[in-house]
């Protein structure tokens, strides 16, 4: 049974940076930051596509935000997708989750779709919220953080991973909602002709017109969001250091592991 | 607009989960801001035993039971918890930031059309207002968000940010009625299954020397396994690892692995994202060895070196050798 897939992927600042807080204070600064597609992501775009692969159909990769998104979606074409959109909906931070899940849903709804894949989670602002809000909104059945999608007749059947380890195995119809766990599979590397091919391929663009709305404002959200600060965390605590050099760090380390009787003779 | 907080309590295989009871205090903190009170919800199918538990730390228990509650899915759960929003207007409805809860919250806001805020720290009441503490990009930044509505607030909070309520009187289980159509469940449960164990346990181990990202290649792991044997201890790992399938999930570390306890933890290039530190925060003495200095690992653990893993490494094994 072909699968038409919508995959929701978004462009994250990488998050092993260091990050400083702008002089407004509701936002980091973003001069220097690179940004990359979000991990979980990564794995829902190669369930997608070897959904596909076995079993017909397309995928379409999907994001909101700045033009700057085009390289992930390039990057996503190369590994699979048929198609890619992007909503230019350009909220920089994006720390409204619930606005960006509603302009996500509109959009959603002008692509046909049996499959709608998130990752479990975005690294940057790990609200683990968009992949089920957005089902909520599309009145999808969902399940989250799942490491295993089967075609089984007209439905699917996936694994929900659950804390320590067991899974919760559902039957769903389509259309649906899933959000993929990490590692769920090992997503590819794109081949170089691929790469070539996706950097002239078409990026649909989903602006408010296209959806016969005057602006983004138009998308009402059930509340009034704000940013009140950002700011380096309280620490709750802060490790003892050991400082020197290497040698003299380790040999620290050694000397008090010793002590402490941790060091079997 | 009513002034109680809901909490919607979970459970698993006759036991609640510990963040139900840390639901309860964050409850009772709301419930003071709101003037209202703390309405826990259980819902399950012969749980009656839960709901006294629940009861005991002095809230009252909204106890629905229904043979189509029996196990999780978001419909079933889904339309008892909305049939209680909707009955009560409650001000706050809290739920714990698990598997099932980021699950069940979101999809609920969703379908629901409310002011959702997911993955907080803290959570108050300011009048109207929802205030939220996050901790977002890898721990390193805390964010302070407002939101501000009519509607029932959903949050969901992470686990192990509050302390759990402690027994209390005043408490009752009231069972409650609901309507769940099995009908209109669509994602239908079909069974729990467990990981196959065929490896050591690594929460019975005194000493854990766990791996993360900072040892960069799988060969860099006998630099961890070499320390782990000088200290009679076993090896762990953070998920990427496991991810990578360089060591078994039997040896993760963390929400989604194992839970642990030891007397000894050293986490090597592990950089402390939450889903890690939920399962070893507890470790009687924690050494982090981290190239970053803002790596979130050295706000919870008590020893650190800064420095890279693959060079101190090999030199305290030299060290505890010689």
């Amino acid at each position: 049974m072909p699968l038409n897939t919508v995959v929701c992927l978004k462009q994250i600042p990488n998050p092993d940076l260091q990050f400083s807080i702008a002089p407004s204070g509701k936002d980091i600064k973003r001069e220097t930051l690179n940004y990359k597609t979000n991990g979980s992501d990564e794995y829902a775009l190669e369930e997608a596509v070897r959904l596909k692969e076995k079993h017909g159909g397309r995928v379409v990769a999907l994001t909101a935000g700045p033009k700057r998104a085009d390289s992930m979606l390039r990057e996503a074409l190369a590994k699979g997708a048929d198609e890619a959109v992007r909503v230019s909906y350009e909220d920089v931070g994006g720390y409204d989750a619930g606005k960006t899940a509603r302009v996500l849903a509109l959009a959603v709804k002008t692509v046909p779709h049996d499959l709608v894949l998130t990752g479990v989670q975005s690294d940057d602002l790990v609200n683990s919220a968009t992949g089920s809000l957005l089902a909520g909104l599309l009145g999808l059945p969902h399940v989250s953080v799942v490491t295993k999608v089967e075609v089984q007749g007209t439905g699917i059947e996936v694994w929900s991973e659950l804390e320590g380890g067991l899974s919760r195995r559902y039957a769903l119809p389509l259309p649906a909602a899933v959000s993929i766990q990490f590692g769920a599979n090992v997503p590819r590397y794109a081949p170089l002709p691929a790469i070539m091919k996706a950097s002239r391929q078409t990026i649909k663009d989903i602006s408010p017109a296209t959806l016969g709305i005057p602006n983004w404002d138009a998308v009402a959200t059930p509340y009034a969001f704000a940013i009140r600060k950002l700011s380096p965390p309280e620490a709750k605590g802060h490790a003892t250091l050991i400082t020197g050099s290497p040698e003299e760090q380790a040999k620290k380390l050694a000397q008090m592991l010793r002590e402490k009787g941790f060091v079997r003779r | 607009m009513g002034k109680d907080i809901l909490i919607l309590a979970e459970h698993l295989e006759g036991k609640l989960a510990p963040s139900t009871l840390e639901l309860v205090a964050k409850g009772r903190e709301l419930a003071g801001q709101s003037g209202g009170a703390v309405k826990a919800a259980l819902l399950g199918h012969n749980v009656g035993g839960l709901a006294q538990t629940l009861a005991g730390t002095g809230v009252e228990v909204l106890h629905a039971d229904d043979a189509a509650l029996a196990e999780y899915t978001e419909g079933g759960y889904g339309q008892a918890a909305r049939a209680l929003i909707e009955a009560s207007a409650p001000r706050v409805v809290l739920v714990a930031h698990t598997a099932q809860g980021y699950d069940l919250a979101p999809g609920l806001a969703g379908a629901l059309d409310l002011p959702l805020a997911s993955n907080c720290m803290d959570v108050r009441l300011e009048g109207d207002k929802l205030v939220v503490v996050r901790r977002i990009l890898n721990e390193k930044i805390q964010g302070e968000f407002e939101l501000a509505s009519e509607k029932p607030y959903m949050v969901t909070l992470r686990p192990g940010t509050t302390k759990p309520a402690e027994p209390a009187p005043g408490g009752k289980a009231t069972p409650i009625p609901v309507a769940v159509d099995p009908s209109k469940i669509r994602a239908k449960f079909l069974g729990l299954e467990r990981p196959q164990v065929s490896d050591i346990d690594i929460a019975a181990a005194d000493v854990i020397v766990s791996a993360g990202r900072g040892i960069q290649k799988k060969e860099n792991l006998p630099l961890v396994e070499e320390l782990a044997k000088l200290l009679g201890g076993v090896v762990g790992a953070s998920r990427p690892l496991t991810d990578l399938e360089w060591l078994p999930k039997t040896r993760q570390v963390g929400q989604s692995g194992k839970t642990v306890r030891p007397k000894l933890y050293v986490a090597c290039g592990i950089s402390g994202a939450m889903q890690h530190v939920a399962g070893m925060k507890d470790a009687g003495l924690i050494v982090a060895i981290n190239t970053d200095p803002s790596a979130p690992i050295f706000e919870i653990a008590h020893v650190g070196i800064v420095g890279n893993v693959l060079q101190i490494l090999p030199l305290v094994v030299k060290d505890l050798k010689g």
